[in-house]
């Protein structure tokens, strides 16, 4: 393996723009899970969802040119099937008497992981789509880096930006952030937190349906194409700690370093193995993860 | 593990019952394979090879309440296991099998000491991150396991008939079985349930509960190793696809439409639905939408699934049968 100066700074380069994208997916996991408390296993699905409508849209409807609205339009659909979905299989477990609600919930999602999976093998057929790209090679410095990812990158800043912005500074950013902390209190001020349950998970599996939609013409269009990236959410939140938005954050970019410096001057192939081995590492040294907190059992 | 934990081992079995039952249902299933087909001899195999995955699966996650998505991960480390050690070394079966159970329990053994003082969460993630990762591994490790390309390893017996196959299966089936109601019903078995229910109440009643939860998934994570690497010597060709999530939803379904933390739903449903499965191969994708349709509505509307139905059914019967008996619990 050649090292050099220029080629650990592409590396690095790269490795942080993958790193918001996962980010992005961890992010929602760890917003759904601390209003809803439960692990949507699904998300990786939607995922997939959304980079199936950015391949419609930039294919079939819009042209490459147009990239950015598709991606709109991917997080906007991947929205509203959300908010139609909660109330069918999330809500019932906090509306009714339920014994074991955490079981309830994961059985539920699985299901509604295999369904979504499934029915995209039965309708788009288990081949690999690309949406096209006419994104040109970004130069940064002396160092090039792919257009598409650049623009992904950038793309996923500006929608943390958005996140930011929603939950810190608008009405709905409050109730969340007051339904994270008690759920009982925001029902007696008058909020109906189903509502609120609904939104949340509609802006959680919106931000992964975004970076399947910026993702796609990287990582390809297929069925499974959520797997990969949902288990990188997944070990996210394990890194920095389950319900830590800081932890998504940089747990993400840790993640997109780690792997991208393996790749380079590891092993290229087992590009997908390092992040699990950065979790088993986490989990001996540190395992409430970097900015996990014990957090009170509901 | 302690003998505190497994003192007491089936203290409170009914031998006569189990014997009773024993003496009921398996002569059909030692008849059966003489009466039918080939093909269906092997859906019957494979059937009970579910069977062992279902059952272990559920005294994990139905009745200690640990939901680990990486059944099929510790089968595939049974499978792998032992077919790598006869591939690279010329083992003999006799010694890679048991290796591979070995391998399987010690995996579960690790994974669990890091995860399951946590919050039951850590222990789903954890595992499904193991899982991903295995079949990662498994296909990117292409000159040791030959990803892919699939890894050949030698049959069981020498040949693959189906029937003998379905013999081996059907008595792991029983051992397995036998094996999780003796621990069911020992102390240890109430401790699981327990910790199910109350963790923290278990606690403050002295219960080591992590111990509990480590007992049942090394315990749970053996029985799909050894599964699996019987598996491995039937269908003689090792793919990474068999550490694909579907497996695990597969047994999740089979298990939740059987009834979770019910013993005797998961066994009917694990072989029906495997062979509806295989039946209604001709519709490919859509079944497997179908049956996730069904596990939404059994969650939602049914949760005691296949087996609470036929509690009802058995208590309907019973009220019948004598107006004044008292209706036991099924």
């Amino acid at each position: 393996m050649i090292f050099s100066t220029e080629l650990l700074i592409q590396t690095v380069i790269s490795g942080l723009m993958v790193g918001v994208l996962y980010a992005l997916m961890a992010l929602g996991i760890t917003f759904i899970y601390s209003i809803v408390k439960t692990i949507n296993w699904a998300m990786g699905e939607f995922y997939m969802i959304g980079s199936y409508i950015q391949f419609v849209a930039v294919h079939f409807l819009l042209g490459p040119r147009w990239w950015w609205l598709a991606a709109l339009i991917s997080m906007a659909g991947t929205f509203l099937i959300g908010l139609l979905l909660e109330p069918i299989l999330i809500k019932p477990m906090y509306s009714r008497p339920m014994q074991r609600r955490d079981d309830y919930a994961t059985v539920v999602t699985i299901a509604l992981l295999l369904l979504l999976r499934s029915l995209a093998v039965a309708l788009g057929g288990p081949y690999q789509y690309r949406p096209e790209s006419d994104l040109s090679v970004i130069w940064i410095g002396p160092l090039p880096q792919e257009g598409a990812r650049v623009a992904a990158s950038v793309c996923a800043l500006l929608a943390l930006a958005a996140f930011w912005i929603v939950i810190k500074k608008t009405w709905i950013g409050l109730a969340l952030r007051a339904a994270a902390q008690n759920r009982i209190a925001v029902q007696t001020s008058g909020v109906d937190v189903y509502r609120l349950d609904a939104v949340a998970f509609a802006i959680g599996v919106a931000l992964a349906g975004l970076a399947g939609a910026l993702l796609a013409p990287l990582f390809m269009v297929f069925p499974t194409n959520g797997a990969v990236t949902s288990v990188k959410g997944f070990e996210i939140i394990v890194i920095g700690g389950l319900g830590s938005i800081p932890g998504a954050l940089i747990g993400g970019l840790l993640l997109g370093l780690v792997e991208s410096l393996g790749a380079a001057f590891i092993s290229s192939p087992y590009q997908n193995v390092y992040g699990f081995l950065l979790v088993i590492l986490i989990l001996i040294v540190k395992p409430n993860g970097l900015f996990g907190e014990r957090g009170r059992e509901a | 593990m302690s003998p505190r934990l497994t003192t007491g081992l089936g203290a409170f079995v009914d031998w006569r019952r189990v014997a009773v039952i024993a003496a009921v249902a398996l002569p059909p299933f030692l008849v059966l394979p003489l009466l039918v087909g080939e093909f269906f001899v092997h859906i019957l195999a494979i059937g009970a090879y579910y069977i062992v995955l279902a059952a272990s699966w559920n005294m994990l996650a139905g009745f200690t309440g640990q939901f680990s998505l990486a059944q099929h991960g510790f089968a595939a480390v049974g499978a792998y296991g032992s077919g790598l050690l006869v591939y690279h070394l010329h083992t003999p079966l006799w010694v890679s099998i048991p290796a591979a159970v070995a391998m399987a329990a010690a995996g579960g053994l690790l994974l669990g000491l890091l995860v399951l003082r946590m919050r039951a969460i850590y222990l789903s993630i954890a595992t499904w991150a193991f899982a991903e990762t295995l079949r990662i591994f498994l296909g990117a490790a292409y000159d040791f396991t030959r990803g892919d390309l699939g890894l050949s390893v030698p049959s069981l017996y020498g040949h693959v008939r189906p029937i003998a196959y379905y013999y081996t299966f059907l008595g792991v089936a029983v051992l397995s079985l036998l094996l999780i109601h003796i621990l069911l019903k020992s102390p240890v078995g109430y401790f699981m349930r327990a910790v199910r229910d109350d963790p923290m109440r278990a606690q403050s009643l002295a219960v080591d509960t992590t111990r509990v939860k480590l007992f049942a998934f090394v315990v749970s994570s053996a029985m799909a190793g050894l599964a699996g690497a019987l598996y491995a010597h039937y269908v003689l060709t090792l793919t990474p696809s068999i550490v694909d999530f579907s497996e695990m939803a597969r047994i999740i379904v089979m298990v939740v439409i059987g009834g979770m933390g019910s013993f005797v739903g998961p066994i009917i449903a694990a072989p029906a639905i495997y062979a509806l499965n295989t039946w209604l191969a001709a519709w490919g994708e859509w079944s497997m939408v179908v049956f996730a349709a069904i596990v939404i509505i059994v969650m939602r509307a049914y949760p005691a699934g296949l087996s609470g139905l036929l509690a009802a059914a058995a208590r309907l019967w019973r009220r019948r049968s004598k107006p004044s008996g008292t209706t036991a619990a099924v």
